[in-house]
């Protein structure tokens, strides 16, 4: 797991290219993706760009799956005789612990050996190794016992015969361009574990010396690597013997070859000998889950099928165009101030009409108010529609967008970032538009930036499940942060220890003494994004921000989120706007920018997303004309990434940890219609529940309902449960008391019997909390507000000196699932932008004066906070004669200057009597820490 | 205008650090643009386009629709506007101590012995032959017959400010026609000053003329009661009578009767606890507090009218999902609040010593002494 043991391989996988032959080295099968050019070399440009998007393979799946699942019911049916049906039942009783033993014992059975081999640990499985050697020695090439593969002769010809002999064929999808070029060392199972994700431990822990005693061991499934194609077609079983690859009869000792044979993407027949009858087989795939609407993305990514997406928009007012306000009079050219245009539709055609307002107020209003045009309004076919203006030079970028979907307090928002956008791609927004070439690349850009602001449900996955969050998207597109995952501490050093090793490039053909040469590219720095949460950064923040923008514009970090990236290579150069003329100079002395050229590198594989920034010139070689990406750093950055993977697991636990600060669902608070409780009281489980649950609890709201379910869940269901609620909460409050220490009083953190929050309406919830386990940790969880219930619903928490934001994570966003809260998020989002320009023009404002502000002219002066109550009443309330319940929440926002500049969103409910100041507070340290 | 060739309707703009241009046309033949310069930050469209309401309907109250819409003759019809432009400048220049004209209600007083009054002016309009009689301190309206509360919440305020306009006189009759209640039919309004800053007007015929109208019947019905309208005069910024005690950290509110769009705005001179804002800044805060809310938060009833047919600017309040109830900010000056219930809107002003919590329970009873009024 060491970096240099990674790097070490790759590099010496590079070496090793005449030795591939031998057999000692496993790994060497996989370099033959090294050896061979990097698939996306053909995809670079003429200017040195490149965007390589390789399909996920449960995206490539998808479609084979669909063809081949049919086929594959067909095949795998297996008849067993009773003797087989004994062995099953043996082997279904083994728990996961010993894993090897179902393997074991069927081979004892073949065998006819005593039960004395069979053991987990290696030293006795050699033996038993030995045994089975004796027996089959002399089987030259593949050659199984011939107990087991009586009728090996008909193993290719006929499924019919295959079935009665227990061998099942399975295809699967396996991809070897996923390993990013980089071999898997043999410690780590070679391809067999890195390209099939079957798990097959040698017998002999130095088995690597001895060649003779390899041949004889079968290729038994030991187990199988989660999220691998071997486990996700659901039909090889831990114990199964891989018998062949696509028809080549496969031993231990030949399958890293033939692995490595396969040379790209591609489906694999698999022939398997197994104990056990296909269950799987049916059950097929879990949900093929990749749905079409991932599928666009991806399509609009790559820029195929946009003519489609795009018609589903074109009733839609929006435009984008790049007009000359420096006309040349003598050449009346028909449309000669329009430089660029996108889209060509009816509703942007009436937009192009008038660009001639546009193009007369940039140039009147500054005139008449002493100030560039931001944005105008209009009315078109009543909609209502905002223009949004970016002058720059002699030209106006001028973008129309609904008033529906962008609201004018976002507007300049949005309208900077485009700019800055292509500033940063391009150098400047001439470059970007008045060079010809750039018209596709531009068409391109801009498809995905309307899909995005106006479509944005066709780009994400739930289809038509919930309206998607526009004000969330736009809230959190426009703060200048990036979305930070928190990590626990060892796990954050792990991560920067690979990252610094990777960026100090000092090893292998990257280090300056290698070659004797001068290093390409000087490595500025890197970040690291996991299912599209920034997780590591050792950019400076202007850099962060820059990356952060590209990303966003090319919606990668929802692709790699929602999806396995197969192989994501990015290469570009970059303009960092901190460099840029029009920035401010640093302030911190004795740094001098350099003024080499920077490259943008993003390689992505499943779900995590590196972004380096590389420095030509300055101390690295200059770089000359338009260079492509350089296989070494990209391999480089692969490597890395397939270092991290090892933490995937980690990552996964913390992304599905219970949310701290703890979460409310706003459902909680409002009983729900009639109807509902009644479908719900049908099955006693839940009429006991709802008996418990506040919906009819004459206690009413303050006794709540996460806490009396939670207390009966952890109880279990049927027990009696008044005795447990007094000792839970005689327990809460003890701990209350103790907790208190530091910010004194009822201001404290402290833990409560909660750790989930049960929907009384959604069992799985429940059940899990029933186990013991979580009813400890229930006691170790975190709480945000004051007073006897926990009432945050939500928060976002923006630090901008690292220009970083925090806000819960979307599984613990869904798992809060209900009628209500999804509203109230896209409403607490909404308020966050009025609040957020609230604070932003207060600062302009200040900004403007300095100290001395005129009367009158500051408006409401500096805004510190500034909070809204929202009420809301349950949809579709039935009961006519009750008036509808009524739940409040508090939506605030409020604003640290001193000593660095912090934002602070929170979304709580009514019910907290103390400071919400207080609580923000308490949220910036339970997070920072 | 720009574009309505293309069927394209320009309606605003916005530069660099707040200035901003709005546009709108009147009947298809006057066009008003509103424009404030970028050193004027608390300039916002909704002020400008409030504005423009205003100002065309002072173009009609003097001069009739129809001049405006049929224009036979520029040149004239432009010697004929500048009747208007001592009213318009009340708009102008509108700031500090009433409301009106952002809030489309009318600004009142409550006087201490209201029913004296009212009986007062009901028998003076009943002599001058009119239905329509208001009492004004300040510019403020302190009593109104039945019918005058029937007038549309606009035009009350466009006379109240006509009569603030027309100033000093003791008395003057001049023609008016009523945007919305009659447009094209001018009356006549006769207005006695009672005292300096209190008024007493009536909407009437042809009779009773203002000379006889001031002889007979000003000193008949008024003369018994100038104690209590001297003090009246006395309650000046604080509007509201002496009975009402609001608590002590109370710097200014601004209270809206939703139902009867009538409008309290009171700025307490005598509370001044150290690093409060002057009065005249409380005025502005409190009207820029208003504008902030309504504009993001509170939608007014007539905006959600409007919003069916079109609108020529974006309602952000229209886009929340849940309804907005209240609101609050910090700033460094002082801390405002802001809540609305079915008939009222009030907004509070508190120094900043006032702890954010407290805002709430306090906003909630300065609202129940208020409605004890009977506001």
């Amino acid at each position: 797991m060491d970096s240099d043991e990674i790097h070490g391989g790759a590099v010496e996988g590079k070496d090793e290219e005449e030795d591939e032959g031998e057999p000692e080295s496993p790994s060497s099968g996989s370099d033959c993706s090294d050896d061979l050019e990097p698939e996306w070399l053909d995809d670079v440009q003429k200017n040195g760009e490149l965007f390589y998007l390789e399909l996920s393979e449960g995206e490539e799946e998808a479609a084979l799956v669909q063809s081949t699942v049919a086929q594959g019911l067909a095949t795998n049916h297996v008849r067993f005789s009773e003797q087989e049906a004994e062995i099953i039942s043996d082997s279904g009783r083994c728990k996961e612990s010993i894993k090897r033993e179902p393997k074991l014992k069927r081979l004892v059975k073949i065998l006819k050996k005593k039960k004395k081999q069979p053991s987990e640990r290696r030293g006795h499985s050699k033996r038993s190794l030995g045994s089975g050697s004796a027996s089959s020695r002399g089987g030259a090439s593949s050659l199984q016992p011939a107990s087991i593969l009586k009728n090996q002769a008909g193993q290719r010809s006929g499924v019919s015969v295959q079935q009665q002999q227990h061998l099942k064929e399975v295809r699967v999808y396996l991809n070897p361009r996923r390993l990013g070029g980089c071999s898997p060392t043999p410690e780590r199972g070679g391809l067999l574990e890195a390209l099939l994700g079957v798990l097959h431990r040698p017998a002999s822990a130095e088995g690597a010396t001895g060649s003779g005693g390899r041949g004889q061991e079968k290729l038994a499934v030991h187990g199988l690597v989660p999220n691998s194609p071997a486990m996700k077609c659901a039909q090889i079983l831990v114990g199964d013997v891989l018998v062949a690859v696509d028809d080549v009869d496969v031993t231990p000792e030949n399958i890293e070859r033939v692995l490595s044979c396969i040379p790209g993407p591609t489906q694999v027949k698999l022939t398997l000998e197994t104990a056990s009858p296909c269950e799987g087989a049916n059950s097929g795939r879990p949900g093929g889950r990749p749905s079409a609407q991932v599928g666009q993305l991806v399509k609009l990514l790559w820029g195929e099928d946009t003519a489609e997406l795009q018609m589903s928009i074109s009733h839609i007012p929006h435009i984008i165009m790049y007009l000359s306000l420096k006309l040349d009079s003598e050449s009346s050219k028909e449309e000669q101030e329009i430089l660029y245009l996108y889209p060509v539709s009816e509703a942007s055609g009436q937009l192009k009409g008038v660009r001639g307002v546009f193009l007369t107020l940039s140039d009147m209003l500054e005139g008449v108010t002493g100030g560039r045009i931001v944005s105008s309004s209009l009315l078109l076919r009543q909609h209502l529609v905002h223009v949004g203006y970016w002058k720059e030079g002699g030209h106006l970028l001028v973008v129309g967008l609904p008033a529906e979907r962008v609201p004018l307090l976002q507007l300049s928002t949005v309208v900077g970032g485009v700019a800055r956008t292509l500033a940063i791609m391009f150098g400047s927004l001439d470059r970007a538009f008045c060079e010809p070439d750039h018209g596709s690349r531009l068409d391109h850009f801009f498809c995905l930036f309307f899909q995005r602001l106006l479509q944005p449900s066709w780009l994400t996955e739930a289809p038509g499940t919930l309206p998607p969050d526009v004000s969330g998207a736009l809230f959190q597109d426009g703060l200048p942060g990036v979305r930070w995952l928190s990590l626990p501490p060892e796990m954050k050093v792990e991560i920067d220890t690979i990252l610094s090793d990777f960026e100090s490039s000092d090893f292998g053909e990257m280090s300056e003494d290698f070659f004797g040469l001068r290093r390409l590219y000087v490595t500025l720095g890197s970040c690291l994004f996991y299912k599209g949460y920034l997780i590591a950064n050792h950019l400076p923040k202007e850099d962060l921000l820059d990356v952060s923008l590209y990303c966003q514009h090319y919606c990668l970090l929802p692709l790699a989120s929602e999806q396995r990236i197969g192989q994501l290579v990015i290469w570009r150069e970059l303009f960092p706007q901190r460099r840029s003329p029009l920035a401010p100079p640093t302030s911190s002395p004795g740094y001098g920018n350099t003024h080499g050229r920077c490259f943008l590198l993003i390689v992505g594989l499943r779900h995590f997303l590196q972004c380096v920034l590389l420095e030509a010139g300055g101390c690295a070689a200059p770089a000359v004309g338009d260079p492509g990406p350089d296989c070494v750093y990209v391999d480089q950055v692969k490597a890395t990434l397939l270092q991290l993977e090892g933490l995937e697991g980690a990552l996964e636990e913390r992304l599905a940890t219970p949310p701290i600060p703890c979460l409310s669902c706003a459902d909680w608070f409002l009983p729900s219609p009639r109807d509902r409780l009644d479908t719900a009281t049908a099955s006693p489980v839940f009429g006991r529940l709802s008996r418990r649950s506040p919906f009819t609890d004459a206690r009413g709201r303050r006794t709540s309902p996460q806490r009396s379910l939670s207390d009966s869940g952890s109880e279990g269901p049927g027990d009696s449960t008044p005795d447990v609620n007094r000792k839970l909460g005689g327990r809460r409050d003890s701990l209350g008391s103790g907790g208190s220490d530091g910010s004194g009083g009822s201001g404290s953190l402290f833990k409560i019997p909660r750790k989930r929050h049960p929907n009384p309406f959604y069992l799985g919830t429940l059940k899990k909390s029933l186990s013991e386990r979580e009813t400890e940790e229930m006691y170790n969880t975190m709480k945000l507000t004051s007073g006897a219930e926990n009432t945050l619903f939500h928060y976002v928490f923006m630090e901008t000196v690292q220009g970083v934001f925090i806000a819960p994570t979307h599984r613990e966003v869904a798992q809060l699932s209900g009628a209500i809260h999804p509203q109230l998020i896209r409403n607490f989002h909404r308020c966050c932008l009025s609040i957020r320009a609230t604070f932003r023009q207060s600062l302009a404002s200040l900004e403007k004066y300095g100290g001395d502000v005129p009367q009158g002219a500051c408006g409401l002066g500096l805004v510190k906070e500034h909070g809204v109550l929202f009420q809301c009443k349950p949809e579709n309330w039935t009961d006519q004669k009750k008036p509808a319940p009524t739940m409040t929440y508090w939506v605030i926002g409020r604003m640290i200057l001193d000593p660095v500049p912090q934002e602070f969103y929170v979304c709580f409910h009514d019910s907290v009597a103390e400071l919400p100041v207080e609580m923000a507070f308490r949220l910036s340290f339970g997070l920072a820490s | 205008m720009f574009g309505s060739g293309q069927d394209v309707l320009l309606s605003s703009c916005e530069t660099e650090r707040g200035g901003r241009v709005v546009w709108r046309v009147f009947h298809d033949s006057v066009m008003l643009i509103a424009v404030s310069g970028q050193d004027t930050e608390a300039v916002c469209e909704f002020q400008l386009r409030r504005l423009l309401d205003n100002i065309w309907n002072c173009m009609v109250l003097i001069l009739g629709i129809d001049e405006l819409v049929n224009v036979r003759n520029v040149e004239r019809l432009k010697r004929d506007l500048r009747l208007c432009y001592q009213l318009i400048d009340g708009f102008l220049e509108a700031s500090g101590e009433w409301m009106g004209d952002v809030t489309h209600c009318v600004d009142c007083l409550l006087p201490p012995q209201l029913v004296l009054l009212q009986e007062a002016l009901d028998a003076f309009s009943h002599a001058a032959e009119s239905e329509f009689g208001c009492l004004l301190v300040h510019g403020k309206v302190v009593a109104a017959t039945e019918k005058w509360w029937r007038l549309a919440p606009q035009e009350v305020v466009l006379l109240t400010v006509l009569l603030r306009s027309l100033g000093g006189t003791a008395c003057c009759d001049q023609p008016v026609f009523l945007p919305q209640g009659s447009p094209t039919v001018p009356h006549r309004l006769l207005r006695f000053q009672l005292l300096p800053g209190a008024d007493v007007c009536v909407l009437c015929g042809p009779s009773p003329s203002l000379q006889r109208a001031e002889i007979e019947l000003v000193g008949r019905f008024w003369r018994p009661l100038m104690e209590i309208l001297w003090t009246c005069l006395a309650l000046k910024d604080h509007c509201l009578p002496g009975s009402v005690t609001l608590h002590k950290d109370v710097l200014g509110l601004l209270l809206i009767n939703r139902e009867s769009s009538r409008a309290i705005s009171s700025v307490r001179s005598a509370v001044n606890p150290p690093g409060a804002p002057s009065v005249a800044r409380r005025w502005e805060l409190l009207r820029l507090f208003f504008i902030f809310t309504v504009k993001r938060y509170f939608v007014q009833d007539e905006v959600a009218q409007r919003q069916k047919r079109e609108s020529l600017q974006e309602e952000f309040a229209l886009g929340f999902s849940h309804q907005p109830i209240q609101c609050y900010m910090v700033t460094e000056e002082c801390k405002c609040f802001g809540l609305q219930t079915p008939h009222y809107q009030l907004y509070l002003l508190m120094p900043f010593s006032v702890p954010t919590f407290a805002l709430r329970p306090l906003a909630a009873r300065t609202l129940s002494t208020l409605t004890a009024t009977g506001f």
